[in-house]
């Protein structure tokens, strides 16, 4: 105990010099452990997405790239399913929900969502069902035809362009907004927008099926019903709510009664008969589809991560060669503690205690930087990249990480230990002035 | 018969890869309760005999008896212990541990080693009493005790130097060039407060310097032998 208090008392006395490279490692730390929280926190909010989904259906083809386009709107679909098949799994006995989902309009970049009111019951992001932070979901068009072109927003959206209850905008057919493919004439009325999720969610633009259908009534091409009609009139008169029947879905997400129906559900769906118009349905478990992207994107990960260790590992190294160069300049107090009665090994395990601690210490700042940086930046990056953030107890891999840069700080450590051993043993009570 | 602080027998001494020894001393004893002069020019191995006496180097031959002990015989990490239990040393400069205050200088012994804790206390009472006379005797202000070493003057540094080796009453003081980096006036000063403020306690004294000035306020004299002569100059 003494000797740690002297140990802490020497180092103190150089605390300018020891806090740089302490301050230095604990940067290092904070890289480290970020990319890690930040790399957890994302894949937990890919999964978060589809929480409680049991199965995505969608075209035959690659699983990933379902996952990708109708849970995370990313790339566009290239097919469709016949509304027909939705509502033959929807029947289904082990089936206990179903939700719709219509992807193809944007605005302004956000994708828009066509889905039916299902989707507030069953969707959970987290396990937590959605929340509204003003308003809320538009209307069953049946009950209600005047609620038709109703919209519900996502908070990152709602708050990049400044939406408010009760405005009005046109949505885009496609994701490019020109003229020519706006749907100025149906404007959407903003009824809800959602507390945020941590979920794509936060940037869709939620309408119903049959709103979605309404948009495209005549469109052909790409190109609004105008640029067919010979007198160039717009076609502004809206059908009834009954002839709007969805012929054609992006994707289903379903709900089991019981989980351990899901082989059987996906064999049932897989092996359901196509129609003429249809093309051969795949069913995919989220988790499995979720793992197939882990491996696509783990060569970034592992990239950052490396990139994160180089760092730390530089850091440790400064603080090394900052004490390699202070011992120079220590063989006084080294020869002093000879005179006490320290011998040479002594004096190792005080050089190695001094460095360890500089190092723990600023591993442990680190690691409390980390998550006070993800606290302070939680809304930050929800908002602007859609990552739920969760700050507290490292997660598992940071203290991994955390238990390996401190092997690394003992092994570094040993370092000028050595060396203030090999001094001990050469200067005995009389180092060089 | 005189217990003996210090008894040197056929003495050679020669660094790892020096071929012929850098002194060799035939005999030197030194009475418990003694002052010992040890005087040469600079490079005739002085701080070597010290290394020796402190037990940080051994001879390759004869004898070296501190206290009736042959370091000889001691491992390395016994003799480390012998040193900081039964020996105060004092260097030149450079003697304190700056980022402590002066109290704290100079009770390292005692939080170091329980025997020289358990000495002062029997002999004064406690550490902070022993501290408290010593201070006295070296002329070591209240005020001064809580001051950071690094704020002393030289002649200040080295009482404070004297005040740690005497604490715990270490039968044997060990000075290396205590006085070279005082002026004149404070040479004199310190050495009459370090030799009596030791004679009160029964410690001996041993002190290397190349400053003969001072060799006439010991009970002995050594002259560093060059090479093969070595003489007892009283």
């Amino acid at each position: 105990m003494f000797w740690l208090s002297l140990v802490f008392k020497s180092a103190w006395s150089r605390k300018y010099a020891l806090s740089l490279v302490g301050l230095s490692v604990c940067l290092s730390v904070i890289v480290l452990l970020g990319v890690q929280q930040i790399r957890v926190d994302a894949k937990h909010s890919f999964s978060n997405a589809l929480s409680g989904v049991d199965l995505v259906v969608g075209p035959r083809g690659s699983q990933t790239d379902l996952l990708l386009y109708s849970v995370f709107q990313l790339g566009t679909p290239t097919q469709n399913i016949p509304y027909a098949d939705f509502q033959r799994i929807h029947q289904m006995d082990a089936v206990a929900w179903t939700i719709p989902i219509q992807l193809g309009d944007s605005f302004d970049g956000f994708p828009v969502m066509g889905t039916s009111v299902d989707f507030f019951k069953h969707y959970r992001s987290s396990g937590k069902p959605l929340v509204f932070q003003a308003g809320q979901a538009f209307q069953v068009p049946q009950n209600d035809s005047t609620s038709l072109l109703q919209v519900v927003v996502g908070a990152e959206l709602a708050q990049t362009k400044k939406l408010k209850l009760n405005d009005e905008f046109a949505l885009t057919h496609g994701y490019q907004a020109i003229a020519e493919t706006t749907h100025t004439e149906h404007p959407f009325k903003l009824v809800g927008i959602l507390k945020p999720t941590g979920t794509p969610i936060d940037r869709s633009v939620l309408i119903s099926l049959e709103a979605f259908e309404a948009l495209h009534m005549g469109w052909g091409f790409g190109l609004r019903p105008s640029a067919f009609d010979t007198k160039s009139e717009l076609k502004s008169n809206l059908p009834s709510v009954e002839e709007l029947q969805p012929n054609e879905l992006t994707a289903v997400w379903v709900g089991l009664k019981n989980r351990t129906s899901v082989f059987s559900v996906r064999k049932a769906i897989e092996s359901m008969k196509p129609t003429v118009a249809s093309v051969p349905l795949m069913a995919v478990l989220p988790g499995v589809a979720l793992d197939e992207l882990w491996q696509i994107v783990k060569v970034v990960e592992n990239a950052l991560v490396l990139l994160g260790i180089l760092v730390a590992v530089c850091s440790l190294l400064g603080v090394v060669s900052v004490l390699l160069v202070g011992l120079s300049a220590r063989r006084k107090e080294l020869a002093i503690y000879r005179s006490l009665g320290a011998g040479p090994a002594l004096i190792f395990v005080v050089v190695t205690l001094e460095s360890f601690l500089v190092c723990v210490v600023a591993i442990a700042a680190g690691v409390l930087g980390t998550q006070a940086l993800i606290f302070v930046l939680q809304d930050f990056l929800l908002q602007g990249y859609g990552i739920q953030t969760r700050h507290g107890w490292p997660v598992y891999e940071a203290w991994v990480s955390i238990g390996l840069l401190l092997v690394c700080a003992l092994v570094s450590s040993l370092l000028p230990a050595w060396r203030a051993y090999r001094m001990s043993l050469t200067d005995g009570l009389n180092p060089p002035n | 018969m005189t217990a003996l602080a210090l008894a040197l027998n056929k003495i050679e001494f020669s660094w790892s890869k020096q071929l012929t020894p850098l002194f060799a001393i035939d005999s030197l004893n030194l009475p418990q309760g003694k002052t010992l002069f040890i005087g040469g020019p600079s490079g005739c191995g002085k701080s070597s005999l010290l290394s020796l006496i402190t037990g940080i180097q051994v001879a390759k031959q004869g004898t070296c008896c501190v206290l009736g002990v042959a370091l000889n015989e001691l491992s390395s990490s016994q003799r480390d212990r012998f040193r900081g239990e039964r020996l105060g040393l004092i260097f030149q400069q450079f003697n304190l541990l700056p980022f402590l205050t002066v109290q704290e200088n100079i009770e390292l012994p005692s939080k170091l080693f329980s025997s020289r804790l358990s000495r002062s206390t029997q002999l004064f009472g406690s550490v902070q009493r022993h501290t408290d006379i010593l201070c006295d005797a070296l002329h070591l202000s209240h005020n001064l005790r809580q001051r950071q070493a690094h704020l002393l003057s030289v002649g200040e540094q080295q009482r404070v130097a004297a005040a740690r080796a005497l604490l715990g009453c270490p039968e044997l003081i060990v000075a290396d060039e205590p006085t070279s980096a005082l002026d004149e006036e404070n040479k004199v000063d310190f050495l009459n407060l370090l030799l009596t403020t030791a004679k009160a306690q029964n410690s001996s004294v041993v002190t290397v310097s190349h400053d003969m000035r001072i060799a006439n306020q010991f009970d002995q004299q050594f002259l560093m032998p060059r090479t093969e002569s070595n003489h007892v100059l009283a």
